[in-house]
């Protein structure tokens, strides 16, 4: 009989390690699907970025044509920085390797105050239709190859096609080069010294931290007590880096590196201290990773910088694209989403100084105050209901409420207080619905204990149960921000422009402004829909932007997280 | 008068309830539902003045409801509902009107498991005094070592006063919220179960407690351990089924109870 139900155990053991293995097993299977879908997006969206932005006046002219054919595209480029013209001619190099050996034939192109003929240059074995062209303000030229062979075309001297004032190129995409450069771009290091010692400090400290050992550990035993030089040589480290740096992105971000390394060590020291003086050894690595990484959050910090520095830094962000250029309506490459970028900030802000106090106390009454009537189940459901919505009848009723004059139409206009407000009213349900189950998993025994000292209800709520419930009320709100942030549909019902050549206003509808604005999500989807290809790679260059931004904002949510819970932990 | 229920004679509530010296809180016929389901059936306790009362009885008899009710926590459950009254000094706690504040403040309450605020140590203590009272820095640092001190646990934390009250263990964490609880002095100290959670040694030092508690205060303890009831109580209640089956002085109780039902319960023959 015992030995049955052995046998019995067994079988069901092995049952059990089967289901075990087949469910991770799957697990593993359906993430490395999603992997690989993720994967296939991020390729996606970044392949047509990487355009050869500095040769990008010289692309090819279609996809439909043969390599050896190039459009030839000027902005200004008779004019110097005074507006005076420029007498310089442009020069191209043209070179193929013909029949009887390589030919290599120059195009001389003189610019003029008018507008020039236009003209276009054939490519033949015998060499060139012609070896010098007039062009004049906005011209635009094709040189076309009847050859066989790729035809490569190099400048050799002149202004840049569309250069800007300083004569640079002006004709950078939000990624500027095609090359993925990761220390070294354009020939000159990424990172000043000083800026690259800043990092491998941090990263070594954070393998260090992450997998510590009594070897690896021993040159910080021999920083007890210099906590204070330690500090001072830390802070003008990263002051030097800033200001060697000339205040770049990167010497800001090696300063940062320094700092965080500094509070990095410092805090490690401060740990190792601690567990020395409690008798403990000092590679108890969860302990020491808790005094560090638990209370502030430093290392998910350094992790978060060092993957950031590993994806943007060698791609050379184009800040300019992000927040100075408007939309040029000849020049995809010359475009920036500025008057979008501006946009997308209004509206969120009004979004969120609206909806958050709403939705936060609306949780909060139907949570805590409400007394379970019929009526409070009723806006219960009807709440639920709302968060699952789809985005464009929330457009459809701030057109009628928001937009709209006349009934209960407040009148502002296709606006970006009347965007603002709609989009908050869409995170309303989310946000209600994420606090409540915030205020709901605050445990009974707390509100009891502070009932207990003789708190009102009052006290207990802004006492105890709201910081308590911060963290999910504060993650479910940046959530809900970040979800409407990408919405394009409500605000295409609300009023968003498809060109937007100037910074928003965002109280336009109260002072009477240009109500005109847009937003990332509108901007990306008016581009993807114009025919030529050059503007794709500029919606695909203003998505890879708007989910930098998303990222931010997540992260803003994590680092309010942190300090909520780590002012519940201290 | 009894009632048979399940098997057992239940007697009614007694009303024999007789204390030496001043009486500090009445409970006077008091019955008590949960929606459809009564809880308590005409319960009375007088609760003696710098003394201290045990319930007990079997679980479910109402010992932590009726504790509940003294300092009116059982509002906070919304199916709840009683009829009696319930006076301390010429205040009607019971009163519709009454100041749940001012109650909750005099009538202290510790709870079965160990609840402090997620704040420091010096934040458990001082929240309620600070809530109750103004008092300056200097007042506050006073009454925090003097709380923490007659809790029996100012040389466990005295040098840790701003580290987490929940990284305590958990009897540390039960004297903190006694701490808690007589920093802002009340009269009366209600314990629900207060070592139920706890290991015989942490609940030494809390029988301890209660029998140092006793000189300023009024306890009142519900338990489940009929030998801390015999150790540390000097009045004792026995409920069952929501009736105060029988009320008297410990001694009496535990070695010549008046009522059968309560000669089995002591000598564990049921419950």
């Amino acid at each position: 009989m015992k030995k049955d139900i052995d046998t019995l155990k067994k079988r069901s053991r092995r049952r059990r390690d089967v289901v075990e293995q087949a469910g991770s097993a799957s697990l593993a299977l359906s993430g490395l699907v999603g992997m690989f879908f993720l994967v296939v997006l991020v390729w996606q969206i970044a392949i047509p970025t990487f355009i050869d932005g500095e040769n990008g006046e010289i692309s090819a002219a279609s996809e439909f044509i043969p390599i050896s054919d190039y459009v030839l595209e000027w902005d200004h480029p008779n004019v110097n920085e005074q507006g005076d013209l420029k007498t310089e001619p442009i020069v191209l190099t043209i070179t193929w390797e013909g029949q009887t050996g390589a030919q290599t034939h120059d195009l001389e192109i003189v610019v003029t105050a008018n507008r020039g003929e236009k003209e276009d240059v054939q490519i033949s074995e015998e060499g060139l239709s012609t070896t010098s062209i007039e062009v004049g303000k906005k011209t635009k030229f094709y040189l076309k190859s009847v050859l066989d062979v790729p035809v490569s075309v190099e400048q050799r001297s002149g202004p840049v096609p569309a250069a800007d004032a300083s004569g640079n190129p002006h004709v950078s995409s939000f990624v500027v080069s095609g090359d993925v450069a990761v220390l070294i771009s354009n020939g000159s290091a990424v990172f000043e010294p000083l800026e690259m010692a800043g990092w491998t400090s941090l990263l070594v400290l954070t393998f260090i931290v992450s997998r510590p050992t009594e070897r690896r550990l021993a040159p910080l035993v021999r920083c007890y007590g210099r906590e204070r030089q330690i500090r001072g040589i830390i802070l003008l480290l990263a002051i030097f880096t800033i200001v060697i740096g000339q205040t770049t992105l990167s010497a800001f971000l090696g300063g940062l590196c320094w700092l965080l390394f500094g509070v990095a060590l410092l805090r490690t020291i401060e740990g190792m201290e601690r567990l020395q003086n409690q008798g403990r050894s000092l590679t108890e690595v969860k302990r020491l990773k808790h005094s560090i990484s638990d209370r502030e959050g430093l290392l998910l910090w350094s992790r978060m910088l060092l993957v950031s520095a590993c994806f943007f830094i060698p791609l050379d962000i184009d800040i300019p694209f992000l927040t100075e250029r408007y939309q040029d309506i000849f020049q995809p490459y010359a475009s920036g989403i500025r008057s979008a970028f501006f946009g997308t900030v209004w509206v969120m802000s009004i979004a969120m100084l609206v909806s958050m106090p709403i939705s936060i106390g609306a949780a909060i009454y139907l949570e805590e105050y409400a007394a379970p009537t019929r009526t409070t189940k009723l806006i219960q459901a009807l709440v639920t209901n709302l968060a699952g919505v789809p985005s464009i009848v929330f457009g459809m009723f701030g057109l009628a409420i928001f937009v709209k004059q006349g009934g209960i139409g407040l009148g502002l206009g296709p606006s970006i207080l009347a965007a603002g407000l709609t989009m908050g009213v869409m995170a309303m349900p989310i946000i209600v619905l994420a606090s409540q189950e915030a205020l709901r998993s605050v445990p009974r025994s707390l509100r009891e204990s502070a009932y207990g000292v003789g708190c009102t209800q009052w006290q207990v709520v802004k006492d105890h149960v709201l910081p308590s419930a911060m963290p999910g009320i504060m993650t479910g709100s940046i959530l809900a921000m970040s979800r409407i942030m990408g919405e394009a549909a409500p605000l295409v019902v609300v009023g968003a422009a498809a060109l937007v050549l100037f910074d928003p206003e965002p109280l336009a509808a109260l002072t009477g402004g240009n109500l005109n604005f847009t937003v990332i999500p509108i901007q990306i989807y008016f581009w993807t829909s114009e025919p030529e290809h050059a503007w794709h790679s500029m919606a695909a260059a203003a998505s890879i932007a708007l989910i930098l931004l998303l990222i931010a904002m997540n992260s803003i949510a994590i680092v309010l997280r942190q300090h909520f819970r780590k002012r519940l932990n201290s | 008068m009894s009632e048979k229920i399940g098997g057992e004679h239940v007697p009614d509530s007694t009303r024999a309830l007789d204390v030496d010296g001043d009486i500090d809180l009445m409970v006077d016929d008091l019955d008590l539902w949960y929606a459809d389901k009564q809880a308590l059936f005409g319960v009375s306790l007088p609760i003696a003045k710098n003394a201290v009362t045990a319930l007990i009885g079997p679980s479910g008899c109402g010992k932590s409801t009726l504790l509940r009710t003294i300092n009116r926590m059982n509002d906070l459950i919304p199916i709840c509902r009683y009829e009696g009254t319930i006076t301390k000094g010429d205040v009607e706690i019971t009163a519709k009107d009454a100041d749940l504040v001012e109650i909750r403040k005099n009538i202290g309450m510790v709870f079965q498991r160990p609840n402090p605020f997620p704040k420091s140590i010096y934040e458990n203590v001082g929240y309620g005094v600070r809530l109750h009272y103004q008092p300056s820095r200097e007042e506050l640092d006073e009454i925090i070592e003097k709380s923490l001190k007659r809790a029996a646990i100012w040389s466990e934390v005295a040098d840790r006063l701003h580290d987490l009250g929940t990284s305590l263990s958990g009897g540390q964490q039960q004297r903190l919220c006694i701490a808690r609880t007589i920093a802002i002095e009340p009269d009366i100290i209600l314990m629900d179960e207060p070592c139920s959670a706890l290991d015989p040694i942490a609940t030494a030092a809390i029988e301890e407690l209660i029998l140092e508690l006793k000189k300023d205060f009024t306890v009142v303890i519900v338990t489940h351990s009929m030998s801390q009831a015999a150790r540390v109580s000097d009045y004792t209640g026995f409920m069952y089924l929501g009736r105060m089956v029988e009320f008297s002085k410990t001694d009496k109780i535990f070695s010549d109870p008046a009522e059968e039902l309560t000669k089995r319960y002591i000598t564990g023959r049921f419950g």
